[in-house]
């Protein structure tokens, strides 16, 4: 018989298997992955991956998504300038999902991790209710979403391709699938356990 | 809490969104548990879990190949007709110098999916002749690794804005893999 502490217990991240929390190295009892803990460095690599993500963010904003050369004159378009356009030829819709995808969920995402990532580490916003579970659940559901505007000009370049008429991609496409990538990277390194301990 | 040795601790379960610890109890067959506290599922219980599975992963798989062999979009501007498939539309990424999103692309819309099917057949395989209980262990940890990776379901929603803003440019025939990617992603 062994008595152990409710709060003790931990959800390995690979196969949910629930393990007795032994310290600072754990490995799951089930599948055999290693299950972080580090109390010396537990958000760092989260927070490098989201620094990086957030330093490409700016390329990809400054840099055109979209290069249109139509009969000799050329049009470069970036992330917003997109928006833009299609808000003004009329496709609402259209404009409002690039929108979300390429702005509103990266944003968002920087700012939830670097809200958890400060939160687990300096006690700021304990007192307020915030589901700081939920908060991270919901990053790890929307994050990938945001890779529709990269998939977008990849199919507009590789279909539109004539003598007259040409869609290339830009520097952007290359910069912002980084940062997606990167903030991907960050969201799955974060350690959800902090969230629990700092409670 | 008190419990008799550590394999007890099977008998638990945390939920993965808010982690709230629960003990696990007998539900019907077909049905499944919800955490109290924020809904999200549990576990299921399915006495043909393994016939379904391997059933919907070999469809899936007939599906993935078709949606890569036929064209996603035709389209004719100004007299020429181009269209594109998926393995197409990442050869022109590279084609273009965009190597590193190619790279991105091409995992994430065509090996992970293609990995997670070839997995799944596997898995239910194993499951099905009772045999070899360290591959499906190894195959099941490989498969949480991957899962998050898989974009299939996105590149569709992708497709629908990219045929919204095609409307404009020209005349556009929508092909046999559109419709085939869309089952495919609904597995």
């Amino acid at each position: 018989m062994i008595e152990i502490d409710e709060d003790k217990l931990i959800l390995c991240p690979i196969c949910a298997a629930v393990n007795i929390d032994k310290g600072k190295k754990n490995v799951c009892r089930r599948c055999a992955s290693p299950i972080y803990h580090h109390r010396s460095f537990s958000t760092e690599k989260s927070w490098a991956f989201l620094i990086t993500a957030m330093v490409a963010y700016i390329p990809a904003n400054l840099y055109p998504m979209l290069v249109t050369s139509a009969f000799g004159t050329k049009d470069e378009s970036t992330i917003l300038g997109g928006v833009v356009m299609l808000w003004e030829h009329g496709s609402y819709p259209v404009a409002a999902i690039i929108f979300f995808a390429s702005i509103v969920i990266p944003v968002m995402k920087f700012l939830i991790l670097l809200y958890l990532l400060i939160s687990v580490k300096y006690p700021i916003g304990k007192d307020k209710k915030v589901d700081k579970h939920k908060l991270y659940t919901m990053t790890e559901v929307i994050g990938p979403w945001s890779m529709i505007d990269v998939f977008v000009v990849a199919i507009l370049a590789a279909l539109i391709h004539l003598v007259n008429i040409e869609v290339l991609a830009g520097t952007a496409a290359t910069a912002f699938a980084i940062s997606v990538f990167f903030t991907l990277l960050a969201a799955h390194a974060f350690d959800e356990t902090l969230i629990k301990e700092n409670k | 809490m008190k419990l008799e040795n550590e394999a007890a601790l099977d008998n638990l379960i945390i939920c993965y969104q808010c982690y709230t610890l629960h003990e696990e109890v007998p539900i019907k067959d077909g049905s499944k548990a919800c955490c109290s506290e924020c809904g999200g599922i549990l576990y299921r219980y399915d006495t043909k879990l393994v016939d379904h599975g391997l059933a919907l992963s070999i469809t899936g798989l007939i599906f993935f190949v078709l949606a890569n062999s036929f064209s996603l979009i035709q389209m004719d501007i100004l007299g020429t007709k181009q269209f594109i498939t998926i393995p197409k539309t990442i050869l022109s990424l590279f084609e273009n110098g965009f190597y590193l999103v190619g790279f991105l692309v091409g995992f994430l819309i065509f090996i992970f999916p293609l990995m997670i099917f070839l997995i799944n057949i596997l898995l239910f395989t194993l499951l099905k002749f009772k045999r070899g209980e360290k591959t499906t262990k190894e195959l099941l940890i490989l498969l949480a690794h991957i899962k998050p990776w898989s974009m299939a379901d996105i590149f569709f929603i992708s497709l629908l804005v990219a045929l919204v803003k095609l409307v404009a440019f020209g005349q556009i025939h929508i092909g046999i893999a559109f419709w085939t990617l869309m089952v495919f992603v609904m597995y």
